[in-house]
């Protein structure tokens, strides 16, 4: 520790603190433009100079580091005069359109020439004017108002991965640019526009829609993928106008995906369902709540009494809310069915019985950022988890070797140290090699099994190069994606992986698909466990997700499913749906397919409108309150299935709030161990497998991503950028 | 003795009411200063605050950019904005809503105007018939910053040298 | 993924980045860019295409966008054809104070053409820079490798003159 004074408060600083930090530190703020925290330091824009006693000159807070005994003054004539002339020469530049600029009211350079800025320029000449980019659908740009603090240029190197945007030319001829006329394709991108301390960048979907000050901030959870990036949502009028980044160190820092920022778009899509419905006679009518719910008591009534509750499969969405999931496996339970699922994607079961308690991470996604070798399967990281993928590429970038198995090459942002490409049926071989290649190597013993399995397994210099890494590493991670999970021979790929890992002492991971494939395991929406028994298995499970449809039901329970999105073969979902006598579909939106298939709408509020919990895939359980109100005679889904609950006359349905409903969850569920260890079985090599992986589009994964229209535009949305092996 | 005398010929010749007569006679010939509204009017200030009016620049354009600072600063939160992108890239409003029943013509709207977009008239007489019709939208508005414009425009004139 | 550029490269162009490319630490072959980007366009006749600093950044392992950075924040760097001779006038500070203005002009009207322009013959074009370090012969001018000191509107006749 350095002992510096800052304004005459002695303070303790870290060693090879920058002054700004220590500042930082203790709240003195000093004013800055191109410094950020999480960004390397450029020290271009000179708002940060201070007073350092004995320095002849003004020095920059942020490209100094402090030493010991330092007396630094950010009040002083000279500290105060080198800022206002730093602020003078900012402004002779910016044009004076703060009452059109979408930056006004939350402008770092409007805030601080508030307090720096002269009342009157004294600059006559032409102002410069700089033609604006076209950069995307996300990213409207102003250049003109660019201060050149390169903050957006940083992002794109340091944490994007993909530098996309440059200073173009010298001098009073700098631009901010991509120089050939090209799209942003980051899916980290969003965040250059909170970055952006002037209106240079802001967003485009967003844009001349609101004010920042005639909006309300409300906390809240992001609800598209496995990380639960907290965000903050921004009301005015009971809409959502957009969604910012909620800072927390441990799961998101200061950044959120694209997915996360724009999907508000889909909240109010043209075909979002907004009063109850029923079809009589092939005609949609819109009814009341009570119609509707008893409309859908009766149907479910006759079903089950003619044909047994056996007849009826429920299929939930990955993306719902605890207490959703909870209280719909309680109903259907308490109907007398166990058929019900959230794992839409996945295509072998056979291992359910022994799967932890949820697809855990392994680790807290902080520690994933501190791997020293990532051995990726069937991972798209980047694009479906980009939290997650900045984090290994941090972590890359300090060093860590990070390699991949995957059936498609897909564009990653971060340098790979080994890429092993093959065809779906090859990932089990791959994996086996690099097994091989290891066990051989460290010359341990091998668990039971092992070596007759992969007697017949070839090895290559990549596995060896692989197993080489894996097992030098001392913070190693496996971690299986989206496309290992609906691998057709998930369970053997599964099991590799988790041998891998345990013999080269890494940790194995699962990145699972929508916000809350961990809640819907912990919550009992699978086949064969119950939130009283969430590790131990009912002995006798139900249907699963594939199953439910190859043994067609009579009667579907659909909560938030599109047929023919959320499905491996929506041919098959969708004809077993139109076949069955009597569909309830649970649905914020109705889409063709689904008024095709179903025999009553209950129109849900989406996270944003409802209470609720996610559980993100290191078992943070995060619960969130909705902002804004239920559109029209939508209902959160909690109160809806506590309603049906009460109406087929089941016990327990009599609940208050979702807070009541998550706590009779958690006392259910006791201590969750945090642990994807279990008893070791030699897996079986399946050999020829002919299905091919329907791969998630990147925006594709729910329901409201898919109606976000200015995502469903990107490079990524129409898929320029992905190339299958 | 003297003063009941007084006092008995003062109450005799109604001398009080001479005294008050002259009074009226004097406002009686005296020039007259009531105006005759509506035939005649009150002269008025070039800074008269009345009822609202929208501009356009000489080319037809709309003034408000829908930067929403009048509707900031309006402390009788009359003025309700919505605003979109426009057809041309512009900032626009789709929405410009004053509701007359809650201004208080403070002026803080003109005086936040960065375009003089939204201004004051000398217009104060004008009527509702129905409920609903104190809301002033912006074709309304626009209505009658068309109509006044050249009236408008001499009064930002004279002013001009205050600003 | 674009399609590769380096079939523009030719052999000998690439043993001499090479060259460069050794003067660096392995892991620093960007370091060679500037002197790359000399050695293409003085391939190409003197400017460099998009496609050519494509090519210098997929042979130094570079983003693209880098490259131009370079690109355009160099002086001798062209993006536009150029004329046979390219005439660099300096106008900064010390140019200016002794004349630079008067060699401008001159030039302009001699030549017919203004900054970045190209005389209708392709020989010669026209360039302000900033300054080129020498100051003690100001106001002068570069033409290929060579400076022009003390100019005067005799001296710049006579060295347009020479031009071939």
């Amino acid at each position: 520790m350095i002992n510096i004074e800052i304004d005459g408060l002695k303070i303790e600083a870290q060693d090879g603190a920058m002054l700004i930090e220590a500042a930082d530190e203790v709240g003195i703020s000093i004013p800055r433009f191109c410094y950020h925290k999480k960004l390397s330091v450029a020290a271009n824009c000179r708002m940060c100079l201070v007073d350092v006693e004995k320095a002849a000159k003004p020095l920059p807070a942020c490209a100094t580091p402090v030493t010991e005994g330092m007396k630094v003054f950010t009040q002083s004539q000279k500290a105060i005069s080198a800022q206002k002339g730093v602020m003078e020469f900012l402004l002779i530049n910016h044009p004076l359109d703060c009452p059109i600029c979408d930056q006004g009211g939350e402008c770092d350079l409007q805030d601080l020439a508030v307090g720096y800025g002269g009342g009157e320029t004294r600059y006559s000449e032409n102002k410069r004017v700089v033609k604006n980019k076209n950069i995307g659908s996300l990213i409207a740009t102003d250049m003109t108002r660019c201060i050149h603090c390169t903050r957006c240029v940083r992002f794109g190197e340091e944490i994007a991965g993909v530098r996309e945007l440059g200073a173009i030319g010298r001098g009073e001829h700098m631009e901010i640019g991509t120089y050939v006329a090209s799209t942003i394709s980051s899916e980290l991108s969003g965040n250059m526009i909170d970055l952006c301390p002037v209106g240079a960048l802001t967003s485009k979907p967003f844009r001349y829609s609101a004010r920042n000050w005639e909006m309300q901030r409300h906390p809240s959870i992001a609800g598209h993928d496995c990380v639960g990036s907290n965000i903050d949502l921004d009301v005015r009028d009971n809409n959502i106008m957009r969604v910012v980044p909620r800072e927390n160190e441990e799961i998101n820092e200061t950044w959120i995906s694209d997915r996360d920022r724009f999907s508000y778009e889909g909240l109010n899509s043209k075909d979002r369902l907004t009063a109850p419905m029923i079809k009589q006679s092939g005609e949609w009518q819109r009814v009341s709540w009570d119609t509707a719910l008893a409309f859908a008591l009766n149907g479910v009534k006759e079903l089950v009494g003619r044909h047994g509750a056996e007849h009826l499969g429920t299929l939930v969405s990955p993306s719902a809310t605890l207490e959703e999931m909870y209280l719909l496996q309680k109903l259907v339970r308490g109907l007398g069915s166990s058929n019900i699922d959230h794992r839409v994607r996945q295509l072998d079961f056979s291992d359910q019985n022994r799967a932890p308690a949820f697809p855990y991470l392994g680790q807290s996604i902080e520690s994933l950022g501190q791997s020293d070798a990532v051995l990726l399967v069937g991972a798209n990281i980047t694009k479906d988890q980009p939290i997650l993928g900045h984090r290994v590429r941090q972590a890359a970038l300090f060093g860590a070797k990070v390699m991949c198995v995957n059936s498609v090459d897909y564009k990653v942002n971060m340098p790979l140290a080994e890429k092993l490409i093959t065809d779906v049926a090859g990932m089990e071989a791959a994996l086996a090699g690099i097994l091989k290649a290891l066990l051989n190597m460290n010359k341990i013993a091998a668990p039971s099994g092992i070596d007759q399995l992969l007697h017949s397994v070839s090895i290559s210099a990549t596995h060896e190069k692989m197993a080489a890494n894996l097992s030098k590493a001392s913070h190693g991670s496996v971690l299986l994606g989206l496309s290992a999970a609906s691998h057709p021979a998930y369970s053997t790929l599964y099991a590799l992986a988790e041998c891998i890992a345990e013999l080269s002492g890494a940790k194995l991971g699962s990145l699972s698909l929508g916000a809350n494939s961990a809640g819907a395991w912990l919550s009992g929406a699978v086949p064969h466990r119950t939130a009283d028994s969430a590790s131990s298995n009912q002995t006798s499970a139900g249907l699963n997700a594939i199953q439910m449809f190859t043994a067609p039901r009579k009667g579907y329970f659909l909560f938030g499913i599109e047929p023919e999105f959320d499905s491996v073969d929506p041919v098959v979902t969708t004809q077993s749906l139109k076949d069955a006598e009597f569909v309830v579909a649970f649905s914020s939106y109705a889409s063709t397919v689904l008024s095709d298939v179903a025999n009553v709408f209950l129109p849900i509020s989406p996270y944003t409108e409802t209470s609720g919990t996610f559980v993100n895939v290191e078992g943070r359980w995060q619960s969130f309150k909705g902002v804004v109100s239920p559109q029209e005679d939508t209902r959160p889904a909690w109160k809806i299935l506590r309603v049906l609950g009460n109406l087929f006359e089941l016990k327990g349905f009599d609940y208050m709030s979702s807070i009541e409903v998550r706590d009779e969850l958690k006392k259910c569920l006791g201590d969750i161990k945090l642990s994807n260890k279990r008893a070791w079985l030699c897996p079986e090599l399946s050999g020829n497998i002919s299905e091919q992986i329907v791969e998630i589009p990147i925006y594709g994964a729910d329901a409201i991503t898919r109606r976000a229209v200015s995502l469903s535009i990107t490079p990524d949305a129409t898929g320029h950028t992905i190339v299958m092996n | 003795m003297k003063t009941g005398l007084n006092h008995y010929l003062k109450t005799f010749i109604l001398w009080e009411l001479l005294i008050g007569l002259k009074l009226t006679g004097r406002y009686f010939f005296a020039k007259k200063i009531t105006v005759q509204y509506p035939e005649e009017k009150t002269p008025q200030s070039y800074r008269f605050r009345g009822l609202h009016a929208l501009r356009r620049y000489d080319n037809g354009e709309e003034r408000c950019i829908a930067c929403k600072l009048c509707e900031a600063v309006c402390p009788a939160l009359a003025i309700t904005i919505e605003s979109e992108v426009h057809d041309d890239g512009s900032r626009r409003t789709t929405r410009y809503d004053i509701d007359l029943f809650k201004c208080i013509f403070c002026g803080f709207c003109e005086e936040a105007c960065p375009v003089d977009s939204i201004v004051e008239t000398r217009i104060f007489d004008y009527h509702f018939e129905k409920r609903g019709e104190q809301i002033m939208t912006k074709e309304k508005l626009l209505a009658i910053g068309d109509q006044h414009e050249a009236q408008i425009a001499a009064d930002r004139e004279l002013d001009a040298p205050y600003r | 993924m674009a399609e590769s550029k380096l079939h523009l490269l030719s052999d000998e162009s690439k043993g001499e980045i090479d060259t460069w490319i050794a003067k660096y630490p392995k892991d620093q072959k960007k370091s060679a860019v500037m002197a790359a980007l000399t050695i293409v366009q003085d391939a190409n006749g003197g400017w460099l295409t998009q496609e050519l600093m494509d090519m210098v950044a997929e042979y130094l392992a570079m983003e693209p966008i880098s490259v131009y950075e370079v690109a355009t924040f160099y002086s001798m760097y062209e993006l536009k054809p150029v004329g046979r001779h390219k005439i660099c006038v300096c106008t900064n500070i010390s140019c200016m104070l002794c004349g630079s203005d008067a060699v401008v002009s001159h030039l302009k009207d001699k030549l017919g053409i203004g900054f970045g322009g190209i005389t209708t013959d392709g020989k010669i074009s026209l360039k302000e820079v900033e300054c080129l370090g020498a100051c003690g012969g100001a106001p002068m001018l570069q033409i290929g490798d060579q400076y022009y000191e003390n100019l005067t509107p005799e001296k710049i006749d006579s060295i347009l003159d020479n031009l071939k």
